[in-house]
């Protein structure tokens, strides 16, 4: 018989037991209260299951001539994603150079700068949909406007960290050679951070079509009003299939930006 | 060509150089020798003002301290800079790395749109011949050795056409073969371009087998200057109080300087 020691973290002294105990049984109170808030429920579940089952057998067998109502929708939400992805690389392209701690020309515009970024990533785009539909109307304008915004914030705090990330040697050495700022950048930082943009942006366009899917159920444009419309009439094997379209559509996008993303920032 | 009088620079209540007084004419390879921390990396950066000195004067070619953001970079422009990381940018090719010696020259906005002069290429092109490396052009900067690396950084700051080049450390991270095609391309550019060379080193041999002139900092201040042959023992115990001789060749390199804002 082998014998064992426990080994976790570093030595275990009383106070630190005591600390461990206390923030275990705290973190079991706020998890038990949020499940009696939320109703969670085994019992339920378990006497859902067949009422899934219900729903997904009605989905069978999928609608499949409805594939060629979804063509439409589907370019759509391409559409969608890629003019929302562009919006937003124009828009945070200027701004992340206030956001980086490197670049910014004040402490207070940089601290500015990343609360708004914080602010626009904050909001869901949903939530952006939401106004830019009562402001611009129904459609995918409004879904792209929404797209942007939001996407903004991202890639500009992304630009803005790959910004900082990048190594002051190269710029101090252009600096020396009594290069002008405005070409400092062009020659000392663009060449660091691109690979790192141009990755983010592949990314963001990943996020903006898994979005772009959703945003038709508020009226944003894209294939997820055909998924809303499909429900609410019960024609559930044209709900099958508008799933499996946009598994499809999301799968592709995944593989080919992390293909892709792969090969950029290989060295 | 540089002129240096009475130099002094304190950081907050540490007095990294502490008066000095140094000449270096046109065509002259001088080595500043010294300990880690005595001064040397300030003693060169303050020269192009990538340290502002606390009080003395600096002339190079007989231009006094500059006083706007153009004059500045007018004053960088003839100065040329060498680092020990070389400091190439990484991903340019190397004819972009030289040519970004004659960005200051430049038209900036056909610059920024990547358009550059042809008569700056062919400097660029020259300076790369200079230190044998015209071959490898269009190779990424970060795919070619070390040294080959450092030796582009040398073409960089010929590209400036400089009356003075400042290399600081410029072998500390080399072997001693490349060291010495290092330190010979700076010894030519210093002899048959008549450019004035301010060079940092941390082992005596490369010293004595390579400068024109030698000065030893210690502790803030000159303490030895001639040439190679007046280096003796009672010397180089001036510049590294309490090291043994053998021990001097092996002296610790200085640490990297972090740069927080750098634009």
């Amino acid at each position: 018989m082998s014998r064992f020691r426990f080994l976790l973290g570093g030595a275990w002294t009383p106070r630190r037991r005591l600390t461990w105990m206390a923030l275990l049984a705290a973190s079991a109170v706020v998890l038990v209260w949020s499940a009696r808030g939320i109703g969670l429920s085994v019992s339920e579940l378990v006497r859902g299951l067949p009422w899934i089952w219900d729903l997904v057998s009605r989905m069978m067998p999928p609608n499949w001539p409805f594939l060629g109502r979804l063509v439409k929708p589907v370019i759509e939400t391409v559409q969608i994603a890629l003019w929302g992805t562009l919006l937003s690389v124009l828009l945070a392209l200027p701004l992340c150079f206030l956001g980086a701690r490197n670049l910014s020309p004040s402490l207070v515009v940089f601290h500015a700068m990343r609360q708004v970024f914080n602010a626009l990533r904050g909001i869901n785009e949903i939530i952006f949909a939401l106004i830019f539909v009562a402001a611009v109307g129904l459609g995918p304008f409004a879904g792209v406007l929404a797209l942007s915004i939001h996407g903004a914030g991202m890639l500009g705090k992304f630009f803005a960290e790959a910004v900082e990330e990048i190594d002051a040697g190269p710029i101090e050495a252009l600096r020396a050679t009594g290069t002008r700022p405005s070409l400092v950048v062009v020659f000392g930082v663009l060449p660091q951070v691109i690979p790192s943009w141009i990755a983010s942006t592949l990314y963001r366009f990943e996020v903006n079509l898994r979005a772009a899917t959703i945003l038709g159920m508020i009226g944003a444009g894209g294939i997820g009003f055909e998924l809303v419309s499909s429900l609410k009439l019960f024609q559930y094997p044209d709900t099958a299939i508008c799933v499996l379209v946009i598994l499809g559509m999301v799968m592709t996008a995944d593989y080919l930006s992390s293909k892709l993303r792969a090969r950029i920032l290989a060295p | 060509m540089i002129e240096i009088r009475g130099l002094t620079k304190s950081y907050a209540t540490i007095a990294a150089l502490r008066g000095v007084d140094l000449r270096v004419s046109a065509g002259e390879l001088c080595v500043v020798l010294g300990p880690s921390g005595a001064g040397k990396s300030t003693l060169l950066r303050c020269v192009n003002r990538l340290t502002e000195p606390t009080s003395g004067e600096i002339f190079v070619a007989g231009e006094p301290a500059p006083r706007t953001r153009a004059e500045l970079r007018e004053l960088r422009r003839r100065i040329g800079m060498i680092f020990q990381d070389h400091n190439l940018v990484p991903r340019l090719s190397v004819l972009k790395n030289v040519l970004t010696g004659r960005l200051a020259a430049m038209p900036p906005l056909a610059a920024a749109l990547q358009l550059f002069p042809v008569s700056d290429i062919d400097i660029a092109l020259f300076a790369l011949r200079r230190v044998d490396l015209v071959e490898r052009a269009n190779e990424r900067a970060d795919r070619l050795s070390g040294g080959q690396q450092q030796r582009v950084g040398i073409a960089r700051a010929l590209a400036q056409r400089p009356k003075v080049i400042l290399a600081d450390e410029p072998v500390a991270s080399l072997d001693p073969k490349t060291a010495r095609v290092v330190l010979d391309d700076l010894r030519r550019a210093a002899h048959e371009l008549g450019i004035a060379v301010l060079c940092n080193l941390h082992q005596v041999e490369y010293a004595l087998e390579f400068a024109d002139r030698i000065v030893g900092v210690c502790d803030g201040r000159v303490v030895y200057e001639g040439t190679p042959a007046q280096l003796d023992e009672p010397a180089l115990s001036r510049i590294y109080p309490g090291l043994e001789a053998a021990e001097m060749s092996r002296a610790p390199a200085a640490p990297r300087r972090v740069q927080e804002r750098i634009v």
